[in-house]
C-alpha cells in the first residue's frame, strides 16, 4: 500500500507529490470501504426455516427455490436462496438453518434481519422425539422473546411437515393436514409445559464468567390462570400452524397450488 | 461391491446418488442412512481428519471440494477390503468438478443469496433442471467404476496367483483364467512335499557353508519365474514397488531354498542393468508382448490403454495431474492483487505455517497434543481451496475457522439440563405394579480428581431444588472415603432450604463400610431409596487408574448391574495429554465390559464434570480435549471449595479463553 508515513524519509519530495500520494491513499481506502460495505449485505427481510434435523427444511427450500423437490441429507451449513412468491413483489430470501444441536445456534446471526420464522416439525416422528423438538423450539421462543424491544417481532409459524406420512385412521372427516397440526400442537404444548414446570421451581446453576448474566432460558411465559403453557396464550405473540408435505423427485411447474406447500407459500407471501 | 455413492452439497442437497443394492437404496432414503450418520457423528463434530467412518456394518469414506462446497461419499460393506475407494473418490472429484463446473458454480451461488447480487440468481434458479444438468454423468460414473474395479481385481489376482503358469496357458483368453488357475494349483500341490524336502536339504547344505546346489528342476523353474518377474522392469515406474512385493512372495512360494546364486538370479527387482541384464530384458520384452495381446492384465496398463481411447478422453483428461492448471505466479505483487480483488485461493502451503502456529498455541493452552493435531488438520481441510477476500489474511481466516470449529466441538449435542431429565423421569406415568425408581447418577474417574467433593456440590444443588437425595458410599477402598461423605451429609443437612432452617431428611448417607462389593452396595442403595421415597441416588465410586483392568471390570459391573441414568466422568482441568487416554479407556472399558456381562449394548460415559477449573486460569484446553474425545457434553464445572462453586460451562467463554493470546 502507499504508506504516507514513508514520505518524510525522502526530503527532496515536493509538497505536491506528498499531497498526491496522500490523496491516492485516501482514494484506495475509500474504494476499499465501498467494497466491504457492499458485500456486507443488508436486506432485512429474511424468512428462516428452523427445526430439528430430518424435519425437511432443505427439501422445502429446494421446492421453493427450484420448483422441484431434491433428495437431501443432513445439512452441514446454512443455505440461503432467493424466492419469488408473486411476480409483483420483490424476491425474498429464504434461509434454511441446519437443525443439528451443534450448529443450530447460527439462527441468532440471522434473527436481527428476520421477518418471519417457520419452525418445521416432522409430524410423523414428533411423538417419539417430542422432548428434543421441544428443546429446540424452546431455544427459538427464548431467542424471540429476548429480542430488543425496538425490533418488530418476527411472525412465528409452526409447520407440521410430512403430513402425508400420517395415517388418518378412522377419523375420515379430518384431513391429514389438520391431523398433523393437532398432533404437533398437542405434543409440543405438553413437552413445553414440562420444561416450564421444571424450570419454574428450580435453582439453576450459574454459568461461568460474568456475574449477573441471564442464565436460565425464559420465553415460555403465558397469560391465563397458573400460566400453563399453550400456544394460544403465549406472551411472545401469535403462533400460526400449518400442515404441509412434499414429494421427493416431483417437479412442480406453473401450478404451484398442486403441491403440498401452497399453504406455506401463501403464509410466506403474506409475511414477507 | 459398493453399496452407495453420492455427491452432494454441504447444505444438504443431494446432486447425484446411486445405491447398488435394494437394501442400500432403502436405507439411503431413510434418516438413518450412512451418509446422514457420517455427517452427524463425524463431520459436524469436527472429526473430519479420520480416514473412514464405520456404522452398522458400513464403512464410509468421503472427500470435500471446498470451493464448490461439495461432499463426495462412498459407502460399502465394512468386511470388504476395497482398495480402490480412495482412487474412486479422487477420480470422481476431479471428473465431476471438471464436467459440471459452470453449473455447480451457479448452483452454489444460488444457495448464498444473502451475499450476492440477487436478480440474476433468481432467474437462474428457476431455470435449474437438475436432471438435465447431470446428463451423461451416469455413464461416465459406470465407466470409471468399472475400470477401477477391473484394475483392483487384476491387482488382487496377480497378488494371489501362487505359481507361475506355462507360457502356453498364458496365451489363453481371460475368462478361462480362473478355471485354469485351479488345476495348476492342484497339480502343484503334490510337488509341495518334495519341494519342502528339497528345501530342507538345501538349507542343510547352506548351513554347512556350501554354495547353492541346484535341483535338476530348479533351473527351469527359476527361468520361468524370472520371465514373469521381469514384467515390472518394463512397466511404468510407479508400479515397481508393488510388483517388488509380489516378486518376493513368489520366491517364497517357489521350490528353491534361497541360496546365494538363487538370490542373484532372482533379483530383478530394482535394476536389470546387472551382468545378466541383457538376457532378462529380452525375456521381459517377449513377455510383455504376450501380455498385451492376451489380457487387460496389470492395473496401470488398463488405465492407460482404456482411458486413452477417444470415447474416454474426458475421463483421462480430468484425471491427469493438474500441473497444467497451475497459473503463472506474478510474485508478491500478484498475490497482493489477487488478495485485493478477493480471489486469493488458500493452498496447503499457505495454511501450513499458520496451522502449525495454531497447533502450538492450542498446546500452550493445555489441549492434548493429539487433539490439537486433529482439530488443526480438520480446520485445514475445511479451508483448502476456499477463497479469502478483501484484506482478510490467512491468519484471520484460520482463526475464524478455528473458532467456529471449537464452538462446534464444545456445544453439547444432547440436553445438559439435568434437572429437567430428573423431573421427567420422576413424573413419567407408571403402571400400577411398577414402583417409582429414583434417578441415579454415578461418578467415575481416576484418583484424586475430586469425585466426592463435586458429588457433594451436585447434591447441594439438587437439595436446593427440593429433591431428596441419597448418597451411596461405594468407595469401599480408600480409608476415610465414607467418613468424608458423612461429613458432607452432616454439613448439607444443616443448610437451610426453602425457608426451612435445616434440610434434615432431605439428604442421607447409605454406607456398608469398607471392603465390600461396590456393585452390591449400589444396588442396595437404590432399593433403599425406592422404598424410602428418595428422588435421586448419587453413587460415589472409588478412584481408579484407567489401565487397571480388574478395577475397570468392577466399575463396569457396577454400571451393568445398576444401569444408572447418568454416568458422569469426573476429570480435572489440570490434565493435559492424559485426558485423551483416561477418557478413551474409561469409555471403552465401560462399553466393553458392561456389554459382556449384561444384555444389550454397552453403556458409555454420558457427560463430564471438570474440576479444579479455578486453578488453570485460561489454560482451559482440557475441556476441549474431553469433549472431543467423547463427544459428550461437560455438564458441570467445579471451581472452588464451597458447595456453591458449581458452574455450567459457557461455550463462548471457553472458546475465547482458548483463542486468547
Amino acid at each position: 500500500m502507499a504508506d504516507p508515513a514513508a514520505t518524510p524519509r525522502v526530503p527532496t519530495w515536493s509538497p505536491t507529490l506528498t499531497v498526491a500520494s496522500l490523496f491516492l491513499a485516501v482514494l484506495c481506502l475509500a474504494v476499499l470501504v465501498f467494497f466491504t460495505r457492499r458485500t456486507s449485505r443488508s436486506t432485512g427481510n429474511l424468512l428462516l426455516l428452523v427445526g430439528p434435523p430430518d424435519a425437511g427444511k432443505t427439501a422445502i427450500l429446494s421446492t421453493l427455490a427450484y420448483n422441484q423437490t431434491l433428495p437431501t441429507h443432513t445439512s452441514l451449513q446454512t443455505n440461503a436462496s432467493a424466492v419469488t412468491f408473486s411476480p409483483t413483489k420483490k424476491p425474498s430470501t429464504v434461509v434454511d438453518i441446519p437443525g443439528h444441536p451443534r450448529i443450530r445456534d447460527q439462527v441468532n446471526e440471522y434473527l436481527a434481519d428476520t421477518k418471519a420464522i417457520a419452525f418445521v416439525v416432522d409430524a410423523s416422528t414428533v411423538s417419539r422425539n417430542g422432548p428434543v423438538v421441544a428443546e429446540h423450539l424452546h431455544i427459538i421462543l427464548n431467542a424471540l422473546t429476548s429480542l430488543p424491544p425496538s425490533q418488530a417481532l418476527p411472525a412465528l409459524l409452526i409447520l407440521a411437515h410430512k403430513s402425508d406420512l400420517l395415517k388418518s385412521g378412522s377419523a375420515a372427516s379430518a384431513t391429514s393436514e389438520s391431523l398433523a397440526i393437532t398432533r404437533v400442537k398437542t405434543i409440543l404444548e405438553r413437552e413445553l409445559e414440562k420444561r416450564r414446570v421444571a424450570q419454574s421451581g428450580g435453582v439453576g446453576v450459574e454459568g461461568l464468567g460474568e456475574e449477573g448474566e441471564r442464565t436460565e432460558m425464559g420465553g415460555l411465559e403465558c397469560t391465563g390462570e397458573k400460566g400453563v403453557f399453550s400456544f394460544d396464550a403465549w406472551e411472545g405473540g401469535e403462533v400460526s400452524f400449518l400442515g404441509t408435505s412434499v414429494k421427493v423427485g416431483r417437479t412442480t411447474d406453473e401450478k404451484a397450488e398442486a403441491d403440498g406447500l401452497w399453504a406455506l407459500r401463501e403464509w410466506m407471501e403474506e409475511n414477507a | 461391491m459398493l453399496d452407495h455413492c453420492s455427491i452432494s452439497h454441504k447444505g444438504g442437497i443431494v446432486l447425484w446418488s446411486r445405491s447398488f443394492t435394494p437394501d442400500a437404496s432403502q436405507l439411503a432414503a431413510s434418516s438413518a442412512s450412512p451418509v446422514n450418520s457420517l455427517i452427524r457423528e463425524a463431520l459436524i463434530e469436527g472429526r473430519t481428519t479420520e480416514e473412514k467412518y464405520e456404522k452398522d456394518g458400513y464403512a464410509v469414506k468421503w472427500t470435500f471440494v471446498n470451493d464448490l462446497e461439495l461432499i463426495f461419499v462412498v459407502a460399502y460393506q465394512r468386511i470388504l477390503q476395497l482398495t480402490y475407494v480412495e482412487d474412486l473418490l479422487g477420480a470422481l472429484k476431479a471428473l465431476f468438478v471438471k464436467m459440471f463446473q459452470p453449473f455447480l458454480a451457479t448452483f452454489v451461488a444460488s444457495l448464498h443469496a444473502i451475499n450476492s447480487g440477487k436478480t440474476t440468481v433468481v432467474e437462474a434458479a428457476s431455470a435449474f433442471s437438475f436432471a438435465d444438468a447431470f446428463d451423461g454423468w451416469d455413464k461416465m460414473f459406470d465407466k470409471l467404476l468399472r475400470s477401477l474395479e477391473d484394475k483392483a481385481a487384476q491387482d488382487r489376482k496377480s497378488r494371489l496367483r501362487p505359481v507361475v503358469r506355462a507360457p502356453v496357458a498364458e496365451s489363453s483368453s481371460p475368462p478361462s483364467e480362473e478355471l485354469e488357475t485351479l488345476p495348476t494349483q492342484s497339480s502343484d500341490a503334490p510337488q509341495d512335499e518334495q519341494q519342502i524336502a528339497r528345501n530342507v536339504q538345501a538349507l542343510k547344505n547352506r548351513l554347512r557353508g556350501r554354495g547353492g546346489k541346484r535341483g535338476g528342476r530348479g533351473g527351469g523353474r527359476a527361468d520361468a519365474a524370472s520371465g514373469r518377474e521381469s514384467i515390472p522392469g518394463s512397466d511404468s515406474e510407479s508400479t515397481a514397488p508393488k510388483r517388488k512385493v509380489t516378486a518376493k512372495a513368489q520366491r517364497k512360494w517357489g521350490d528353491e531354498a534361497p541360496t546365494e546364486t538363487d538370490m542373484a538370479s532372482l533379483d530383478f527387482s530394482a535394476d536389470s542393468a546387472g551382468a545378466t541384464g541383457a538376457s532378462h530384458d529380452l525375456q521381459a520384452l517377449v513377455d510383455e508382448a504376450s501380455l498385451g495381446t492376451r489380457t487387460r492384465d496389470g492395473m496401470y496398463e488398463v488405465k492407460d490403454w482404456e482411458f486413452s481411447r477417444d470415447e474416454d478422453s474426458a475421463i483421462a483428461n480430468a484425471l491427469k495431474p493438474a500441473d497444467a492448471k497451475a497459473t503463472p505466479t506474478l510474485g508478491a505483487l500478484g498475490s497482493l492483487f489477487s488478495r485485493l480483488t478477493g480471489s486469493k485461493v488458500l493452498t496447503e502451503q499457505d495454511l501450513k505455517p499458520v496451522l502449525d502456529g495454531m497447533k502450538q498455541h492450542l498446546m500452550k493452552k493445555n489441549v492434548a497434543m493429539e487433539i490439537a493435531d486433529k482439530v488443526c488438520e480438520g480446520v485445514g481441510e475445511s479451508l483448502v481451496g476456499k477463497k479469502v477476500g478483501g484484506f482478510q489474511t490467512t491468519n484471520a481466516a484460520v482463526r475464524l475457522a478455528l473458532s467456529t470449529s471449537l464452538t462446534r466441538i464444545l456445544t453439547p449435542k444432547t440436553s445438559t439440563d439435568l434437572l429437567l431429565s430428573i423431573r421427567t423421569k420422576l413424573s413419567s406415568p407408571l403402571t400400577s405394579t411398577q414402583q417409582r425408581m429414583p434417578y441415579s447418577i454415578t461418578f467415575v474417574g481416576v484418583n484424586g480428581v475430586g469425585k466426592s467433593t463435586n458429588l457433594s456440590k451436585v447434591c447441594f444443588w439438587l437439595i436446593q431444588n427440593g429433591l431428596r437425595v441419597l448418597i451411596a458410599a461405594c468407595d469401599t477402598f480408600r480409608s476415610g472415603a465414607v467418613e468424608q461423605l458423612r461429613v458432607h451429609v452432616r454439613n448439607l443437612s444443616m443448610l437451610g432450604v426453602n425457608g426451612a432452617t435445616d434440610s434434615k431428611g432431605r439428604v442421607e448417607l447409605f454406607e456398608r463400610g469398607y471392603g465390600k462389593d461396590a456393585a452390591g452396595i449400589a444396588r442396595e442403595a437404590i432399593a433403599f431409596a425406592k422404598d424410602n421415597d428418595f428422588d435421586v441416588v448419587l453413587i460415589d465410586t472409588a478412584g481408579r487408574m484407567q489401565d487397571n483392568e480388574p478395577l475397570m471390570r468392577a466399575l463396569a459391573k457396577l454400571v451393568a448391574v445398576n444401569t444408572p441414568d447418568k454416568i458422569i466422568f469426573v476429570g480435572e482441568a489440570l490434565v493435559g495429554n492424559e485426558a485423551v487416554d483416561q477418557l478413551t479407556k474409561f469409555d471403552r472399558a465401560l462399553r466393553d465390559f458392561s456389554s459382556a456381562s449384561g444384555a444389550g449394548k454397552g453403556r458409555g460415559i454420558d457427560g463430564m464434570l471438570v474440576t479444579k477449573w479455578d486453578t488453570v486460569d485460561d489454560k482451559v484446553g482440557a475441556a476441549l480435549s474431553m469433549t472431543y474425545v467423547t463427544g459428550q457434553p461437560i455438564i458441570f464445572v467445579g471451581c472452588g471449595q464451597t458447595y456453591t462453586d458449581l458452574r455450567q460451562l459457557r461455550v463462548a467463554n471457553v472458546v475465547q479463553a482458548i483463542l486468547a493470546d
